[in-house]
């Protein structure tokens, strides 16, 4: 069964507005090649709840809000809205937690490596080997017989969890109670106007969700069914960022020339902290995008993945395995910045770990067998 | 002649329902769930020209879902979660 020329048609649309939006969040005040990136912005919302006390990333992203209540909204609408979960939750959220660890190793979730590489930044390029590498491994394991197990339907409750927990976010975001914290300077500090990105948030959501829009699920179905239609999302989305950085003059092509744009320049760490992520994403069944899609269609496993997510980059940040992105100062004086050696553990285990979780459901399933 | 999506929990469920349709002898092929059926992105079993039903899997629980198809991305669901309800046309 081929797939429609109208889904492709659909797919490639909505690749290219998100690129277009990506692009224009950073026209209009977000970091450098950063319209979107999951694990940051989860990682300063976290920050902007005071769950870690690195002071330039702190602040509650709207875009984040906006991608759980515009699936949401959409999956309502569509009478799509199901409330499910029960699938290995702590599994899950160990998998989230270690996905957030390859993230802010390499400065950016699969959804900003695109966008990264549409500025032309070729770490992103070493990242995208990376990130390859790591599907290819979890393909393995799935088609080895790697499962999380079923779900199984849940209350509505566990269903709106999440978008009510961003609602709430939303609140604190707009008053802005003494106990949140907003960065006053660096990548926290840089943000478009709240009602634009919620907007965004709230667009890209609903066109993620209509579309199933997945970074991993691209390159999963391109390597399992030869499949391209979620990869062309992927590449819609690259070909409409890099159009647009040409356009406002945000393209700089380059590996070791990407100061101030949140990046950094170590090849080995940039590979293997996205193959942690790939390797991690595919396991769960999603990009870090896609969990909060689902999270927003009422997937309470996809909930504590983000979760997971969350408490990961607070662990980044209080622990100092984030790396730290290249930077000049005024008078010229290069810093290359790059991963700590706790940083470099911290992914050591994350392969470990998930490979454990990799290695223990596929046999799970030989036992299952052998039994019967 | 009916043709049929069956939608599994995990991609190793449809890996081993597509096993034992080829055993059966059927024309089957894994592949995404079609976004008409579900929001969600995992794997199914498309089995093309079944004349005489489809056979029960061996791991029933692994099934999310199962319908047959009709034309213009309509469908008739066949699977009332222990069995298929279905006699072809």
């Amino acid at each position: 069964m081929k797939t429609s020329k109208k889904e492709l048609i659909i797919i490639s649309v909505f690749g290219i507005l998100t690129g277009i939006i990506a692009v224009s969040l950073v026209f209009f005040g977000n970091p450098a090649n950063m319209g979107f990136c999951i694990a940051c912005f989860i990682r300063d919302t976290v920050g902007g709840l005071g769950l870690h006390s690195a002071g330039v990333v702190q602040y509650i992203r709207p875009e984040i809000i906006g991608l759980i209540l515009g699936s949401f909204l959409l999956s309502l609408v569509r009478k799509e809205f199901a409330p499910k979960g029960g699938s290995a939750t702590i599994t899950r959220f160990i998998l989230g937690f270690f996905v957030m660890v390859g993230c802010l190793v390499f400065l950016g979730c699969p959804f900003r490596m695109i966008l990264r590489l549409s500025a032309g930044d070729l770490n992103a390029l070493i990242g995208l080997l990376g990130f390859s590498c790591g599907i290819g491994v979890g393909v393995f394991f799935l088609k080895k017989g790697f499962s999380l197990k079923r779900s199984y339907r849940q209350p509505v409750t566990e269903g709106v969890a999440m978008p009510v927990i961003a609602i709430v976010l939303l609140v604190l975001l707009v008053t802005a109670p003494a106990f949140i914290i907003f960065s006053e300077k660096g990548p926290g500090s840089m943000h478009a106007p709240i009602i634009l990105s919620l907007c965004a948030g709230l667009l890209v959501g609903g066109m993620a969700q209509y579309s199933r829009l997945c970074m991993v699920g691209g390159i999963r179905d391109l390597i399992l069914f030869r499949e391209k239609k979620l990869i062309l999302g992927f590449g819609a989305i690259f070909v409409a960022a890099l159009i647009g950085n040409l356009i406002t003059g945000k393209f700089n092509l380059g590996l070791t020339n990407q100061f101030g744009v949140v990046a950094h320049f170590d090849i080995l760490w940039n590979f293997l902290g996205m193959l942690l992520v790939g390797y991690g994403c595919v396991l769960l069944g999603g990009c870090p995008l896609r969990q909060l899609i689902l999270a927003g269609e009422g997937n309470s496993d996809s909930a504590v993945t983000v979760l997971g997510l969350a408490v990961g980059a607070a662990f980044c940040h209080n622990f100092g395995i984030a790396a730290t992105a290249a930077s000049k100062s005024a008078d010229g004086v290069e810093n290359v910045g790059g991963v700590s050696t706790t940083g470099k553990i911290a992914v050591i285990i994350g392969l470990i770990v998930v490979t454990i979780i990799a290695i223990v459901n596929t046999f799970q399933v030989f036992k299952r067998k052998s039994e019967q | 002649m009916a043709d049929y999506i069956v939608t599994f929990f995990s991609h190793f469920g449809a890996i081993r329902y597509k096993k034992e349709t080829e055993q059966a002898k059927l024309d089957s092929v894994l592949m995404p769930v079609p976004r008409f059926l579900s929001s969600s992105c995992g794997t199914c079993v498309r089995i093309n020209n079944v004349e005489a039903g489809l056979p029960l899997p061996s791991h029933p629980d692994e099934i999310e879902s199962a319908v047959r198809l009709r034309e213009h991305e309509t469908y008739i669901t066949i699977w009332d979660g222990s069995r298929f309800t279905d006699i072809c046309d």
